[in-house]
């Protein structure tokens, strides 16, 4: 019987995947044999082995309401049972305001060297608060301004130099 | 005795000046002020501070960050009591008891018991830190590279395994950190290593990164996602705010056994302060008058008094191994060690000898910041309250603006703002998929420090791997460690055998 796939086992396999690109990338690390045999590729030799080892383990391990060492009799599972349980207990996934954090995160990135950090920080900030439903986004709007500009002159007092959209200037 | 003698001459001395009475001010000051604010910790708050800091002098700066951490204690409380949201792990169980209380109209008793029980437990914590830290690093001083790396090995096991509800997710989290550390010029060989080619790999990912991309971001992307439809009712204060005759006698007790059973888990490298907040809790329930224990579920002083103790007696607890060993054992004391780091001070037994002013001025500071809590949050708790009434949106754009800006600084470049929003979806799945933190950001400090001292010991006994276990107190250490990780999983494999027969 195939069963779906929970988002659990997604995450072990990402971990699974990113164990087997490190140690790809393991053959990069220049093999001194270093001292006592002991060279720059014993520690991530060990740590790639565990997060495959874990990962695989994750992805094999049956959920259960007692916790993951219980021992199952009788092929009683209730890991199904329970992951709708909690989802219900979470709330449902807003993912659109999740697109939102990170469209406007993404956003920043791209622009603060363009357009300096207290507007960056203003359209952050503001993107953050739509993310969160906030309800009054015209104030919203005005205080992440106060806030980018208060901390940007902040900043600049204490000598921290954080990019300006005008040379020298008040932004 | 001796002890108590550099606390005075030399601790109180330091920690008095005008200069280091305002750090621990300011430190106190802000730690309450996140411990209030939901969806920011002290974690998050030392990162931040971290470049701030800088030009400051070193025992000036620990003496804020450790201000912070445990003023984010004392302000945990406030929030789990008005509102209900748990501002800290540690006041999860706080909130149980003193939500109820509020409710019925006794909110000023419940923050009174929190506030009068976190300044007991942290001051009798902080003498026991101050007769204990010097017998324990002149212990320390006797362990070499072999027993020091068997003594990480424990903490990873015990950070992993015993937080969390699953070992085999803290397994995983541990690993991630681990090998985040791996990232850069590895310092004996001078290779690099997982730096895929990227310049801006070389140096490492900083620790400033991690911990606002995990806490700040990651927080915000599930809150976000997930907690955009839930709403948190402010309980107001009404009715008397000082405890009466009956609330002090059922809260002295409770007091002394929150901290003498936070202390020692503090000191454990299985810290955190969830467990003995919680152990403090059942504790109460059972010891609990009946009338009290009646009022149990429907508020009972107890059941703030105890936990509110054990939390900040964990806290100073954590502060043991971080100063005698150079062994962090939560979140936050993992960042305060980079602090040290960053004068290229390295915590651990030689402190004590090679800067006495800064680890006696950090304990004194303690007793100092202790009385200056307990100031700022029973006759100014009203003030706090205020800030609670920011609305999230905005305070979680506050947050976010502050981690980028604080990522940002470290370099002036686009490529810690990606790695921040990694770090952040990172930090957003292991909350939705309930992995541990703390085990990452052990993990990535103390990852480097393991493989040096691995290596040294590796050199000293010509690569014979066995030193590990012909060394007596490096075998007791690894015997403990396999015990951490072998031992609950059997004993409730047991259990629940018996319970099927």
């Amino acid at each position: 019987m195939i069963k779906r796939v929970s988002g659990e086992q997604w995450l072990a396999i990402g971990v699974i995947v990113l164990g087997l690109f490190m140690a790809w990338q393991i053959g990069d690390i220049p093999n001194d044999s270093g001292y006592a045999g002991i060279g720059p590729r014993f520690f991530p030799t060990l740590i790639v082995t565990g997060l495959i080892v874990a990962g695989g383990a994750l992805l094999m391990q049956r959920r259960h309401r007692n916790g993951p060492d219980t021992v199952i009799i009788d092929g009683e599972d209730d890991a199904e049972q329970l992951e709708a349980e909690e989802a219900e207990q979470r709330g449902e996934a807003d993912w659109r305001m999740f697109a939102i954090a990170s469209g406007t995160l993404i956003a920043h990135m791209a622009l603060i060297g363009m357009i300096g950090f207290t507007l960056a920080g203003t359209l952050l900030c503001f993107g953050i608060c739509r993310a969160l439903e906030t309800r009054r986004p015209a104030l919203d709007l005005v205080l992440s301004f106060a806030l980018a500009l208060g901390l940007f002159h902040l900043f600049k007092w204490l000598g921290l130099n954080l990019p300006a959209l005008m040379p020298g200037g008040v932004l | 005795m001796e002890s108590l003698n550099a606390l005075f001459s030399l601790g109180f001395a330091t920690a008095l000046t005008p200069a280091n009475l305002l750090w621990a001010l300011i430190g106190c000051t802000l730690g309450t002020a996140i411990g209030v604010l939901p969806g920011i910790g002290p974690a998050v708050t030392v990162a931040l501070l971290l470049p701030v800091t800088q030009s400051v002098d070193p025992t000036g700066a620990l003496i804020m960050l450790a201000g912070v951490y445990y003023g984010a204690m004392f302000g945990g409380s406030t929030t789990s009591i008005l509102l209900n949201t748990p501002g800290e792990a540690g006041s999860i169980v706080s909130a149980l008891e003193g939500n109820k209380m509020a409710k019925a109209g006794r909110a000023g008793p419940a923050l009174s018991t929190a506030a009068i029980g976190s300044f007991f437990a942290g001051t009798i914590s902080t003498i026991l830190l101050s007769l204990l830290a010097p017998v324990i690093a002149g212990f320390a001083l006797q362990l070499g590279p072999v027993e020091t790396f068997s003594l990480m090995m424990l903490t990873f096991a015990a950070v992993s395994a015993v937080l969390g509800n699953s070992p085999l997710k803290g397994a995983i989290a541990l690993l991630l950190g681990l090998g985040i550390g791996l990232i850069g010029i590895e310092p004996q060989s001078g290779q690099s290593r997982f730096t895929f080619g990227l310049l801006p790999l070389i140096d490492g990912i900083d620790i400033v990164v991690i911990a606002m991309g995990l806490f700040a971001i990651g927080e915000t992307l599930y809150t976000a996602t997930y907690e955009n439809k839930m709403k948190a009712g402010l309980e107001t204060m009404s009715g008397s705010f000082w405890m009466n005759k009956s609330d002090w006698r059922r809260s002295w007790k409770p007091w002394l056994r929150g901290t003498l059973i936070g202390f020692p888990f503090g000191t454990l490298p299985a810290g955190g302060t969830e467990m003995p907040t919680f152990l403090s809790y059942s504790a109460e329930r059972k010891l609990a008058s009946p009338e009290a224990q009646k009022e149990f579920g429907k508020g009972a002083i107890e059941g703030v008094a105890g936990p509110e103790a054990a939390n900040n007696a964990a806290v100073t607890g954590t502060l043991v191994p971080l100063l005698t060993l150079g062994i962090p054992t939560s979140a936050t004391a993992a960042i305060m060690l980079s602090a040290f780091q960053q004068y290229n001070i390295v915590p651990g037994p030689l402190l004590f000898d090679t800067n006495p002013e800064l680890v006696w001025g950090l304990i004194a500071s303690l007793y100092i910041g202790n009385v200056m809590l307990l100031v700022l949050n029973l006759p100014l708790v009203g003030l706090w309250v205020q800030f609670l009434k920011v609305p999230r949106p905005l305070l979680y754009g506050g947050i976010v603006l502050l981690a980028t800006m604080g990522a940002y600084a470290l370099r002036q470049s686009w490529f810690d703002l990606m790695l921040l929003y990694i770090v952040g979806v990172v930090g957003f799945l292991m909350r939705r998929y309930d992995f541990p933190v703390v085990p990452l950001v052990v993990g990535l400090i103390v990852g480097p420090m393991a493989e040096k001292h691995f290596r040294r010991a590796m050199s000293i006994h010509q690569g014979d791997l066995t030193v590990f276990l012909t060394h007596p107190i490096s075998l007791a250490i690894l015997l403990i460690t396999v015990a951490i990780l072998v031992v609950p999983p059997l004993l409730k494999r047991r259990q629940r055998l018996l319970e099927a027969s």
